[in-house]
């Protein structure tokens, strides 16, 4: 099992566990972080799954393909650097211990 | 569990003229109700609704019993699952990339509307609806979907035609033979633009289905085409329709979304309001329970977004359009895997270019006698007529 944390847009954490190779946005639905919203459920096509890696992950986590940054434009809150959607995310080992901060809107 | 209850007192009319007071009693009583007048299973919270359209393995899309393969003259990707479903539809989604939406079917949108928007008489009562808001929807569809040499009313007399056949659950003869001829004349608009668009690739759907790789059968790519025109017009019109009814019914909203160019909201809060797909259907694969009732394998629920949209649970004063709420998630695009593929192209055309074009076009235009407005639909709803003056 994989350990992650998300924080909510009023600094909330909430540490959940999941199994290797599930989507951050599939953990995220499987413990009601309602954050991620998720409509298309993993398709890329709905941009409300947006979060954004915590600094000290970021290079493990690695950057958005070009799709993704395309679809990403169409999320509803701002971009940084590090904004992934998070069913592009697959669980790793390495990503053991992966913090992400979630945006305080998806829609 | 208990089975869901049953209710025979709701009427057919009642939903088509007045569903969201069905739905307010519903919600309040029964939220989860076997419903004789439409022989399936309604289900009316947010929470149900939304669980059942993300579970896709427990809840398919298939519903064997219905008119619409008949009218489709196919099996559709709306109508599957699974891969099967995904093949289908990844098959058009480059097209609806957000890349083309910037790049092309933006500006095309933005230079139609200016033209429709330019046809429009002043000083004198002009109904929105058949002038700007039907056949605009239509225009950019032609044109995204690769047949832009349908006019304006051919499209939408396709796209009714198919809507019509998809609800004929009287399976009456007239619907059925209307769409029986407007298949004749869309095989032959599609077929037509195959060569030219073999020789010239573009962006359109029809193109990016024939030129892929690894194509699609034809009859699925016409299936597509297809869907797309019977899903891709009445909504945004009726979506424009309705956003449009209220700001011109609530000056003040109006006032401060031109003040804050919060035109985004506008859109959102009108498709949440009246949800121009008000009902999508689900069959349960294996026996399931949802909201505390049975629900038996090979049953047919109808998750009603409608009412979703209207759960007292997320909104104070559902019943009330108000552009300048706190944005909560509605529903009215669907989730799960058939999310709406429209959905990034309506917010674009409706809430980023016509909203404050139409207003920055004509600053003083107005409802005229709103009461006059008429609102029909149980499966699609939107109102039938918008009479303004625009100066
Ligand atoms: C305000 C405008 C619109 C609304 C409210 C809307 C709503 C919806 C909804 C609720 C669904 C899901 C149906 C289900 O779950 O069974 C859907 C599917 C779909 N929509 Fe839209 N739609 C809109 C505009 C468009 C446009 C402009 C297109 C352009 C082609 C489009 C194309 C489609 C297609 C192809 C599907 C089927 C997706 C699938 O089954 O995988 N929609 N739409
Ligand atoms: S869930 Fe839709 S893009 Fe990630």
């Amino acid at each position: 099992m994989i350990e992650l944390t998300f924080v909510g847009a009023d600094g909330a954490r909430k540490t959940v566990t999941a199994p290797e190779g599930t989507s951050v946005m599939q953990a995220a639905r499987d413990h009601d972080i309602e954050a991620i919203r998720a409509e298309c459920g993993g398709a890329m096509a709905c941009a409300t799954c947006h979060c954004y890696v915590d600094d000290a992950d970021a290079g493990k986590v690695g950057t958005a393909c070009e799709d993704e940054r395309d679809m990403l434009d169409f999320a509803e809150t701002e971009l940084r650097e590090t904004s992934r959607l998070s069913c592009q995310i697959r669980l790793t080992p390495a990503l053991n211990g992966l913090t992400v901060h979630l945006p305080d809107a998806q829609i | 569990m208990p089975q869901a209850p049953f209710d025979d007192t709701i009427t057919y009319n009642q939903l088509v003229n007045d569903p969201y007071a069905v739905y307010r009693r519903l919600r309040a009583e029964t939220p989860v109700v076997r419903v004789k007048a439409v022989g399936r299973t309604m289900i009316t919270k947010a929470a149900d609704t939304r669980a059942i359209k993300d579970d896709a393995a427990l809840w398919s899309s298939d519903d064997p019993n219905t008119p619409m393969e008949r009218a489709f003259h196919a099996h559709t990707l709306m109508r599957k699952d699974g891969e099967e479903h995904k093949r289908e539809r990844m098959a058009m989604a480059p097209t609806f990339s957000p890349k083309n939406l910037k790049t092309i079917w933006g500006p095309a949108y933005e230079k139609l509307a200016n033209e429709y928007l330019d046809r429009l008489p002043r000083d004198e009562v002009v109904d929105l609806f058949p002038t700007l808001a039907g056949p605009l929807a239509a225009r950019i569809l032609a044109v995204i979907l690769g047949i832009p040499g349908a006019s304006d009313d051919q499209m939408q007399h396709w796209s009714q035609a198919l809507i019509d056949g998809a609800g004929n659950f009287g399976w009456d003869r007239e619907p059925f033979e209307r769409v029986d001829h407007a298949h004749v004349a869309m095989n032959a608009e599609i077929e037509r633009m195959i060569p030219k668009l073999k020789a010239e690739p573009d962006e359109t759907a029809l193109s990016v289905m024939i030129n892929a790789e690894d194509p699609l059968r034809i009859s699925q790519i016409f299936g597509n085409i297809k869907i797309a025109i019977g899903g891709g017009i009445n909504e945004p019109r009726d979506a424009l329709l309705t956003i449009l009814y209220g700001l011109l019914t609530n000056p003040e909203q109006l006032e401060e979304v031109k003040r804050t160019g919060a035109w985004g909201d506008a859109f959102e809060e009108g498709v949440r309001w009246v949800a121009p797909i008000q009902v999508s259907s689900r069959r349960a694969t294996e026996d399931a329970v949802v909201g505390g009732c049975d629900i038996p394998k090979g049953d047919v629920v109808m998750t009603i977004q409608a009412s979703a949209n209207h759960d007292e649970d997320i909104w104070d004063a559902p019943e009330k359009y108000d552009a300048l709420r706190k944005r909560s998630p509605h529903q009215s695009f669907g989730s799960g895997p058939h999310h709406c593929l429209g959905t990034h192209l309506a917010r674009m055309m409706l809430g980023k270019i016509m909203l404050p074009l139409i207003f920055e076009r004509f600053p003083n235009i107005e409802l005229v006698a709103p009461e006059t407005v008429v609102w029909k639909g149980f499966g699609f709803r939107g109102p039938l007529n918008l009479p303004v003056r625009l100066n």
